[in-house]
């Protein structure tokens, strides 16, 4: 079957198998930035934003995503153009072995787009998919709130 | 799944509901799709999509607050209605449970359709007192206890109704797990209506024992009339492990579950007298 999904901004028909996930698919395609490691649902390494809300793209079918839009981490910002959060990961020292950080950045971007000014405890809440081995989580949380502080100023995007 | 070799865009609930019939057992509906796709059935190979059946809503009437059966665990938990039922106890756990990417996914009419013993929104809902609007060709409702423990295969989940009569209690809901994301290795769920310090009505709903969530309207009789008082309580606490009916799994022996059920009876004590929130 073919779908037609919009990726960081660009329109693209994909043709899927009705049973072929999300991620398969967009690794498929060569957005190689979206990370598959448990494909369980459970780790959050595979974070896509499904018309702006976090999503596990190893459990969501790639036909659900029909007429829909997905951002990926690549959609949020690159390595020309970091985002804030994306900025404030790396000062913060949030980034280690790096394998978690396209879904953290992720979910922290959903966040932010629907609450400015987060607590602690809404940061944590609103990142409770995204498993990280390395930073024990406090760099991360820390980077989340030097962003969304950087956003609020507004002069960063 | 085994191999699914169609997966159909609904546009209707009459276009759902007689793809399905044509197709018999091998079709599924599609909610959030979680449960589908971790848990594969051999026998299926059509998915029905519903997402486009308008039925991702949350809407406040004379009867109570309907939600629509495609509507996810996120969009319940930030809805302004249902922080306000029954002390917003169904908007806090399903703003918790799972966790957020799996909470953006899940949909109500999802879990009540896969109603696995160790879900935690089904028994919350029966507590509750929901009831379930159903499309088999024609609209009818019915309570969720009573569809789950008759479900009836082919039917559409149109919607869960949150009855008005029910806004003004306390609903109230404990989870029993290892970890904060684990699955539940018991689950207790009430609705408690007071007068004064007097509770007027009560249900209590225990599951993952580990079966399906189940009322007990006798450990219910035991509360209603009382008064919210520690003697109240620890009297039902040790009538309680006697009359839930638990069972050994890989998770915990029923030895272990009764002694929850009895914790559960006394945290329910703790919530209805103010100690703990």
């Amino acid at each position: 079957m073919t779908i037609l999904v919009t990726v960081n901004t660009v329109e693209h028909f994909f043709d899927v198998q009705p049973d072929e996930v999300l991620l398969d698919v967009l690794r498929r395609e060569g957005y190689l930035e979206v990370k598959g490691s448990c494909h369980t649902g459970d780790c959050g390494a595979c974070t896509v934003l499904l018309d702006g809300r976090p999503v596990a793209s190893c459990l969501t079918l790639a036909a659900k995503a029909d007429g829909h839009t997905v951002t990926t981490v690549r959609g949020i910002g690159d390595q020309a153009h970091p985002h804030a959060i994306q900025d404030a990961f790396v000062k913060n020292g949030a980034v280690q072995c790096g394998y978690c950080v396209p879904g953290a950045i992720t979910s922290a971007k959903a966040l932010l787009d629907e609450n400015p000014d987060p607590t602690e405890e809404e940061i944590r809440l609103a990142m409770d998919s995204n498993y990280c081995r390395c930073t024990g989580y406090e760099q991360q949380v820390e980077a989340v709130l030097d962003a969304a502080a950087q956003l609020r100023k507004g002069d960063r995007k | 799944m085994g191999r699914i070799t169609q997966y159909y865009h609904a546009a209707s609930l009459e276009d759902a509901f007689a793809k399905a019939k044509q197709l018999g057992p091998v079709a599924a509906y599609i909610g959030g799709g979680v449960e589908l796709v971790l848990r594969r059935n051999p026998e299926i190979t059509t998915l029905i999509d519903l997402s486009r059946c308008g039925l991702d809503y949350i809407a406040a009437t004379r009867d109570g607050i309907e939600i629509g059966s495609q509507t996810t665990l996120t969009t319940i938990s930030r809805s302004a209605d249902i922080r306000q039922y029954a002390g917003g106890s169904l908007a806090y756990w399903t703003g918790r449970i799972a966790h957020n990417n799996l909470r953006n996914m899940i949909t109500v009419g999802g879990v009540i359709g896969r109603n696995q013993p160790w879900n935690d929104v089904v028994p919350h809902l029966v507590a509750l007192g929901a009831q379930v609007r159903l499309f088999d060709g024609a609209e009818r409702i019915m309570p969720l206890s009573g569809y789950i423990e008759a479900k009836q295969p082919g039917v559409i989940i149109k919607g869960v109704l949150l009855p008005a009569e029910n806004a003004g209690s306390k609903g109230f809901l404990w989870r029993f797990t290892r970890t904060w994301q684990d699955i539940s290795t018991l689950h207790f769920s009430a609705l408690v209506s007071c007068d004064g310090k007097v509770m007027t009505a009560v249900k209590l709903v225990f599951a993952g024992r580990p079966g399906h969530a189940t009322l007990y309207p006798r450990l219910s009789e035991e509360l209603v009339g009382k008064s919210l008082s520690h003697e109240t309580f620890a009297r039902v606490a040790e009538m309680a492990p006697d009359l839930v009916e638990v069972g050994t799994d890989l998770r915990a022996t029923g030895e272990f579950r009764r002694e929850l059920v009895r914790a559960a009876i006394l945290n329910l004590e703790e919530y209805m007298t103010g100690v703990a929130q």
